[in-house]
């Protein structure tokens, strides 16, 4: 199966591929937006801000790009900052407009926990393909100060001080806040049923 | 499980006693006024203890209390019980429960006159406790009865609560007795109010997790601010929220795993790749690779030996050792590792710590301290335990907080490698004074130790290193003793 990674400048780009290439994914890296918006199954990987995350996006022509590919149909999974920046703002360093294809805002979380979250945390999920063979509960790896709460799509979710977004679906579109790259034999699996999906 | 606010009454106003005497008083001002500054809220319970009635020997401060039961609390009230007429006052009052002391001990009478006339659930009944041994009358004398026989008597009397304090760990610097409360657990099914101990949420955690104690006292910690209401609230209602980790270590000589005891006599101990791959295999939920090389040449192979250990595993990769600028910090990131530890460089120049997390973000930076006990206090040792700092472990942990640290690796250096366990009031004291996490480091021989790092250190992840080279213990067999101690992982 043939997956387009978004070769965005951030440092977890290269765990993402070694991930995707255990699944089998024959895999294609690429900045190059027409590539982007003819390919059918895309991972859209992000670490650092959603504000630096969105501008790179831009500034290549990538969002338009993922937008014209989704509508054709392709299928795509956004991570960690990948997954934020589908959703249609996130209050991080101010408010900035994201790619607007999953209905929802990102916010900081405001519990009680020390923030940034960083480590493994238990996450249930309703009946969805991306967690096909993955036991309720299972923790997953996560780094992370903001999160999308209660979303519309939300098909995951975790508890940090108060129940926040793991992941979510419209359709042909997923994304999830923790790092499958970094989630041992849990996160392959997930990586796995994206890539096999359909 | 409740937490429950305490305020000590003498001369009108809330104080504290130190170490349990009259002539080391600490006021906090009018009752009131202190309870607004809590924050508590309606419906919540609050003990109140009376010292004046436990010197005097009948109750005094009842309009404060009257005062205090009009706020919609539910009051929990102690100090020198010794009759009905004494305990009607108090209800009286508007308290909601009595504790009672010695009397429930020494008197089997007077403690089921007591439930008679006001019934089980009014009466909880305070137990100070020795080695396995019920102490009465300030703690001067042993009860004639042993624990077994008092408790088995409260219980048949219909009383479902205790309050119990063990005298010996009163004092925070050891926190909450939790061997007290887990040999309680096994003895009966007496719910359990601890008492004494706690100084910051991660005790309100660890109790919660322990399942038979049903609420916790906290005074100091509370009127201190070491803590808020609201903050205690919320972790004792979720201790399991997170799963702790464990987390083997590699330290890296010239490509090679070696180990040493206290940072000396280093001894060969396998391939970084194979152990790293075995380690996830095993369920390990994060891996430290140190780099002790003494050399540039060294140095240069560990960037290669970071990649292809980095390679080799889907689980985060924690790298340290040698890192001086912002630039050896990026070199290990784009080598593959996750986050980065920095020990001497930001002893020498704390700002790199703060220029760390600026470009790479706070998570990826980790505060290595290496602490040494030093007369009355824990010293930083820097260059690889080689050289003291002078400066004090605590207070520079809580610096490289404010600096942007994400997490501190917590080592003690007396332990190192030693398997004699972790230094626990290390532990407690930097995980006590900081909100981000502390990875429990050094000591490691016994899955007890595991367990008494995160419970008592308050530890957030534990690493061992020979431990699991050597196969004494494997990580799966860490987390299934840490799942039977209710302590959650992944």
């Amino acid at each position: 199966m043939e997956v387009t990674l978004i070769d965005s400048p951030v440092a977890n780009v290269a765990n993402i591929a070694r991930a995707l290439r255990q699944t089998g994914a024959n895999l294609r890296m690429t900045r190059d937006p027409e590539a982007v918006a003819a390919a059918e199954k895309i991972v859209l990987p992000g670490v650092g801000s959603f504000v630096a995350a969105m501008q790179w996006l831009r500034e290549h022509g990538i969002d338009s790009a993922l937008r014209t590919a989704v509508s054709h149909g392709a299928s795509l999974l956004g991570i960690c900052v990948g997954h934020q920046v589908l959703f249609d703002v996130s209050h991080e360093m101010g408010t900035t407009a994201g790619l607007a294809l999953i209905r929802g805002e990102v916010r900081r979380f405001e519990g009680p926990l020390p923030v940034p979250q960083i480590g493994w945390n238990r996450v249930t999920f309703s009946r969805n393909p991306l967690f096909e063979g993955v036991a309720a509960g299972t923790p997953f790896y996560f780094v992370n100060s903001y999160a999308a709460l209660n979303a519309a799509s939300e098909v995951a979710r975790a508890d940090y001080g108060g129940p926040f977004t793991a992941a979510v679906r419209s359709e042909k579109i997923f994304g999830v806040q923790f790092h499958p790259e970094k989630s041992s034999d849990a996160g392959l699996l997930v990586l796995r049923n994206f890539v096999q999906w359909m | 499980m409740d937490v429950i606010p305490s305020i000590d009454l003498l001369e009108g106003g809330a104080v504290r006693l130190g170490r349990g005497e009259f002539t080391l008083v600490q006021k906090y001002g009018a009752p009131e006024e202190v309870l607004d500054s809590l924050d508590i809220e309606r419906g919540s319970r609050l003990h109140v203890v009376d010292l004046e009635a436990s010197r005097s020997g009948r109750p005094i401060e009842t309009e404060i209390v009257r005062k205090l039961a009009r706020r919609d609390l539910r009051l929990q009230v102690g100090g020198g019980i010794r009759s009905a007429d004494h305990a009607r006052t108090w209800l009286n009052c508007g308290a909601e429960r009595l504790v009672v002391g010695t009397a429930a001990a020494e008197s089997p009478d007077f403690l089921r006159g007591l439930v008679e006339k006001f019934g089980a659930d009014r009466i909880i009944p305070a137990v100070d406790i020795r080695d396995g041994v019920v102490r009465v009358e300030g703690w001067q004398r042993s009860a004639s009865e042993s624990m077994a026989g008092i408790l088995a008597r409260v219980q048949a009397l219909g009383i479902r609560e205790i309050l119990a304090t063990d005298i010996n760990s009163d004092g925070a610097m050891r926190g909450p007795s939790f061997a007290l409360y887990r040999r309680l657990r096994a003895l009966t099914p007496l719910r359990i109010l601890a008492s004494g101990g706690v100084a910051s949420v991660n005790d309100i955690v660890s109790l919660a997790r322990l399942g038979n104690v049903s609420g916790c006292v906290i005074g100091k910690a509370l009127l201190d601010r070491r803590m808020s209401l609201a903050e205690a609230n919320a972790r004792a209602a979720t201790p399991n929220a997170i799963p702790e980790r464990i987390i083997p270590c590699l330290d890296v000589r010239d490509g090679r795993v070696v180990k040493g005891t206290r940072f000396l006599n280093l001894r060969d101990s396998g391939d970084p790749v194979e152990c790293a791959i075995r380690y996830e295999a095993e369920g390990a939920d994060e891996l430290v690779m140190l780099d002790v090389s003494a050399t540039d040449e060294g140095r240069r192979t560990a960037l290669e030996t970071v990649r292809r250990v980095a390679e080799s595993i889907f689980i985060p990769l924690t790298v340290g050792g040698g890192v001086r600028s912002v630039e050896d910090f990026r070199a290990l990131l784009r080598s593959g590792a996750d986050r980065v530890a920095i020990n001497t460089a930001a002893m020498t120049n704390p700002q790199l710590i703060a220029d760390c997390a600026r470009e790479f973000g706070v998570q990826a930076v980790v505060l290595s301290c290496d602490a040494k006990r030093a007369n009355q206090h824990f010293e930083a040792i820097v260059r690889s335990g080689k050289e003291s700092s002078g400066i004090d472990a605590v207070q520079w942990c809580k610096y490289a907080e404010v600096l942007g640290a994400g997490e501190i690796l917590l080592t003690s250096v007396d332990r190192d490698g030693t398997s004699e366990g972790f230094d626990l009031e290390l532990l407690r004291a930097v995980s006590g004074s900081v909100k981000i996490g502390v990875i429990a480091s050094g000591g490691a021989g016994r899955r007890e130790d595991f367990r008494d790092a995160i419970e008592c250190g308050g530890a957030r992840a534990v690493l061992a290193a020979s431990l699991f080279h050597e196969r004494r213990l494997s990580i799966g067999e860490v987390k299934a003793f840490l799942t039977a101690e209710g302590i959650p992982v992944r």
